[in-house]
């Protein structure tokens, strides 16, 4: 486990991360911007990674990069007839960026009034071991409450998806 | 004591196990919700007990749970187990079970009956949660619950359309109310950053000003809630559900949880400005007349019901604005029993003769001579008569009036009491009096023991009037002979004057009607309420779309869509019967809707994408004049934001 | 060379923004549902990112970004489902094309 977040590392996976969100974006193909979420994805679990959180950054590998994108590719697939119908419009809106912009101005400005009561940066953190433990004791029902919810939206995906036959 | 939680765990729990059965599955499970409302019977007969073992004001049982914190104080909601709510919930428990049982019978041959009595079930634990409710919070949670629970119920044959509107009105009209009850609500944490009753109604030392406001928004959830007048306008409409769901939902229970909200809650209104309990005065005076006057003229044996407890929960509020709970929570606990077994028998009638017309009954004392003997038991209490129960609540209040000095009140009444007994004779000349017009049978057992309890319950409960009194921490004789002999003459001259004019004939009403054409359509037209409303709500969207509209050129085509022809059935529902009578203007009115739906259409695009940017806008809207706040005041932050909104619908309406 | 809270939370609000940005334009289901995702990517790591600064010891925000990683879960596999179903009925999963709400 790093002590410190370096910087060189943060700066790389910043740049990836924030290219790959642009990129899923700006996208004209429905497919390049799938993949370009399983880059930003992959970035933001390095970004895990380089904030001591291990587990989480695996989950994010295996539940976003493995399972999410999949099923994002498997959707474009089977909603395109055609390889053509892929490539469509990239649909600028000006209000949604005017909107997106003021968000993230009114973010800047939440940050920006945070900073001074942030402490220096730590140098203890527990490891993975400490999460499993405290995962299966102090939050052990959130855990199983969201293991209910992942079954009911199965089952629920699954009448959706497959309920139209009848 | 942990065990009076179980009172209103039960019925939910009934509610909870059928919500996820099969429709015949919950058919099969029908009785459930009516043991479960037993069990409560009995937990509630014990809770009695403990309260009078122990008597005195203070609680016998309290229990609280903290939700969370905000701002440093706990946000708690809890039980509380005293005498007001050991007496509400007797009287819940028994007419609900009297209901569910009744209902056993009157709804077998229903299809989806098994949901009927599972929304049955949690209104009941809804309502016993009120009355044990411990603080302002759980009280309000439950409350809304009741307004699923009463909209789901007067809906129930929603495959037609009355029944369908009818729930939407209830749910819309006293949601106008309950608006006024959340800002009640929150101006009550505001200034004692609490909501519990032992802290805000004994511990708080509230000023003038405050306890002014949350006192206003507590009255208008309840005039939402019992339909008082000027939001009356839901009751007799919500008479389209179930007839047993009307005896206790839109009779007994719900209709009066808010006389109970203002009765907790009185001593805020005695801390309030003194103009505030008069106002609660004059609302009880004009809804009881109204309502007296309505059930006058009403055909719909429903309907008469409906606007006699309009006007029996207006008695309730004069009791209440003279600033005696205790009378009107004896007048409330008399009137849940003989109004509900009003409407198991008048169930009982339709259900024999399959219309609900008046004029076409006639001469059932014959054909059912048992459910003739509790309905008239009822009408008796209703109207007043010794020894029914009626009688002691309305000398009760009648006597606080007198002691009080509030001369105008009593007289109205008085004349109200006058009122009520003629039309509940006139009730009961046409329906079991004259010539059989119409086959009828006697109602099954399964109903009639239900009624025939209530009707037992009806005839004796009055004698508890002292000890009534006394259980809520008040020394009360038995009545003054003075007032009695006032309040039955009243009563008599009514029931005299019913008999005069529809037992014996000797006024004929068609020549009423066409002397005083005016007086009639008055009456007819409900005194205009429903039109006033259809003309100043729906009249002022139409304006303000139409001032909308200005902004927009692109869509004065599309005249006639979707939408459109919605909004004027919806203005058509609001004034129905009146549209005749008001003629070229309405019709106009309704033009003008029409056409400005064609405006308003594009706020309602049905694309996604604009929902969200609106709704994200709207946010940032918010956020802005939130954060505005501290440098400009409250008032400008707010009309800046509702400015910057207006805008941004503006904008989205011409499609940028 | 370390860095501190700051640039995470800013590189976080910057993620934010543009998956909102898509969510807000796009007019392609999918599209909307993968810019969703990009959202909740931003907020855990903003979760965790705060949680490794502020409080180590209880990681209180990994738990927190461990629950929105199940709910997004959840809810990108029904949006998918929906975004299915729409496309079996409607034939397209353009947004613009689906406003049966349009009165």
């Amino acid at each position: 486990m790093p002590e410190q977040v370096a910087l060189v590392p943060f700066l790389i996976l910043a740049i990836a991360t924030l290219g790959g969100g642009v990129m899923v974006v700006l996208s004209r193909n429905v497919v390049h911007a799938a993949f370009w979420l399983l880059e930003v994805m992959m970035a933001v679990a390095g970004l895990f990674m380089l904030l001591s959180a291990g587990f989480l950054a695996l989950v994010q590998v295996m539940v976003y990069a493995g399972a999410v994108s999949v099923l994002v590719l498997f959707t474009v697939m089977l909603t395109l007839r055609r390889r053509e119908d892929a490539i469509r419009s990239l649909d600028l809106s000006w209000s949604a960026a005017g909107i997106a912009l003021a968000v993230l101005v009114a973010a800047a400005a939440a940050i920006a009034s945070f900073t001074p009561t942030l402490p220096a940066a730590p140098v203890v953190t527990p490891g993975v071991e400490a999460f499993g433990r405290a995962l299966f004791t102090s939050w052990a029902l959130p855990f199983e409450i969201s293991s209910v919810i992942l079954l009911v939206a199965l089952v629920g995906a699954v009448w959706w998806a497959g309920g139209g036959e009848k | 004591m942990a065990w009076v939680a179980l009172i209103p765990l039960l019925p939910a729990l009934a509610f909870v196990v059928m919500l996820p059965m099969s429709r015949r599955a919950r058919n099969a499970v029908r009785w459930l919700p009516a043991a479960a409302t037993i069990a409560a019977l009995g937990l509630s007969v014990a809770a009695f007990f403990a309260v009078l073992a122990v008597g005195g004001e203070e609680p016998v049982f309290r229990a609280s749970f903290t939700l969370a914190e905000l701002g440093g104080a706990p946000l708690a909601v809890g039980l509380r187990l005293d005498a007001v709510s050991a007496i509400m919930l007797l009287v819940v428990t028994i007419v609900a079970a009297c209901v569910q049982i009744y209902s056993l019978d009157y709804m077998r041959s229903e299809d989806r009956r098994g949901w009927y009595f599972a929304v049955l079930s949690l209104f009941t634990a809804a309502m016993l949660l009120l009355v044990l409710a411990g603080d302002f919070l759980l009280l309000y949670m439950s409350w809304e619950v009741m307004g699923l629970c009463s909209y789901l119920l007067i809906g129930f044959w929603h495959e037609q359309d009355a029944p369908r509107s009818a729930s939407i009105k209830a749910f819309l009209t006293t949601r106008v109310g309950d608006v006024g009850f959340a800002i009640g609500l929150a101006a009550m944490w505001a200034s004692a950053k609490s909501f519990d009753f032992a802290v805000v109604l004994h511990g708080f030392e509230w000023t003038v000003p405050a306890a002014t406001v949350v006192a206003l928004g507590l009255l208008f959830g309840a005039m939402g809630k019992s339909a008082q007048v000027p939001l009356h306008v839901w009751l007799p409409d919500a008479m389209a559900g179930p007839t047993p769901a009307s005896a206790l939902i839109h009779a007994a229970t719900m209709v009066a949880a808010g006389v109970y909200l203002v009765a907790r809650a009185l001593p805020i209104f005695h801390e309030a400005a003194p103009w505030v309990l008069q106002l609660v005065m004059a609302i009880g005076v004009t809804t009881a007349l109204l309502g007296a006057l309505l059930a006058v003229v009403q055909h719909d044996i429903k309907k008469v019901l409906a606007y006699s407890t309009i006007s029996q929960l207006g008695y309730m509020f004069i009791a209440l604005g003279a600033g005696s709970e205790i009378a009107a929570l004896f007048h409330l606990t008399t009137h849940a029993f003989f109004k509900s077994l009003l409407f198991l028998g008048a169930g009982a009638i339709i259900h024999a003769t399959h219309t609900q017309d008046m004029r076409e009954m006639g001469g059932l004392r014959r054909s059912m001579p048992w459910t003739t003997t509790v309905f008239v038991a009822g009408a008796l209490a209703l109207s007043g008569v010794f020894p029914f129960s009626g009688f002691w609540s309305k000398d009760d209040i009648l006597m606080v009036l007198y002691t009080g000095g509030h001369w105008y009140a009593l007289v109205a009444a008085l004349a109200v009491a006058g009122l009520t007994a003629f039309y509940m004779t006139r009730v009961c000349v046409r329906v079991f009096g004259g010539s059989e017009k119409a086959h009828a049978h006697e109602a099954h057992p399964a109903m009639l023991v239900p009624m025939a309890l209530l009707a037992a319950i009806t005839v004796v409960v009055g004698f508890t009037s002292p000890a009534f009194a006394g259980f809520l921490g008040e020394a009360k004789g038995w009545p003054d002979l003075g007032m009695a002999a006032v309040g039955t003459l009243a009563a008599l001259a009514g029931i005299g004057a019913g008999v005069w004019v529809f037992g014996l004939g000797k006024v004929d009403t068609a020549v009423l009607k066409r002397r005083l054409p005016r007086v009639y359509a008055a009456f007819v037209n409900k005194f205009y309420f429903d039109t006033v409303y259809g003309i100043v709500f729906v009249g002022a969207y139409a304006h303000l779309s139409g001032w909308l509209a200005r902004f927009d050129v692109s869509l004065i085509d599309g005249a006639v869509n979707g939408i459109a022809s919605a909004w004027s059935k919806v203005s058509s529902v609001a004034w129905s019967a009146d549209v005749r009578l008001i003629d070229g203007a309405v019709n106009g009115l309704a033009g003008a809707v029409t056409r400005a739906g064609g405006r308003m259409r594009t706020l309602q695009a049905g694309a996604v994408q604009g929902y969200q940017r609106l709704a994200y806008g709207a946010l940032l809207v918010l956020l802005g004049a939130s954060l505005l706040v501290p440098f400009v005041g409250t008032t400008v932050a707010l009309a800046g934001g509702a400015v910057a909104l207006l805008l941004m619908g503006v904008l989205v309406v011409r499609g940028a | 060379m370390t860095v501190g809270p700051v640039p995470f939370m800013a590189l976080a609000a910057i993620l934010f923004a543009i998956g909102l940005f898509g969510a807000l334009s796009k007019k392609s289901a999918v599209m909307v549902l993968m810019s969703l995702e990009l959202m909740t990517n931003a907020v855990n790591l903003n979760l965790v990112a705060v949680s490794r600064f502020v409080t180590p010891e209880s990681m209180a925000g990994q738990f927190t970004a461990a629950f929105v990683m199940v709910v997004a879960a959840a809810e990108i596999g029904l949006g998918l489902a929906l975004v299915l179903a729409l496309y079996r009925k409607r034939r397209t999963v353009e947004l613009d094309h689906i406003d049966e709400l349009k009165g």
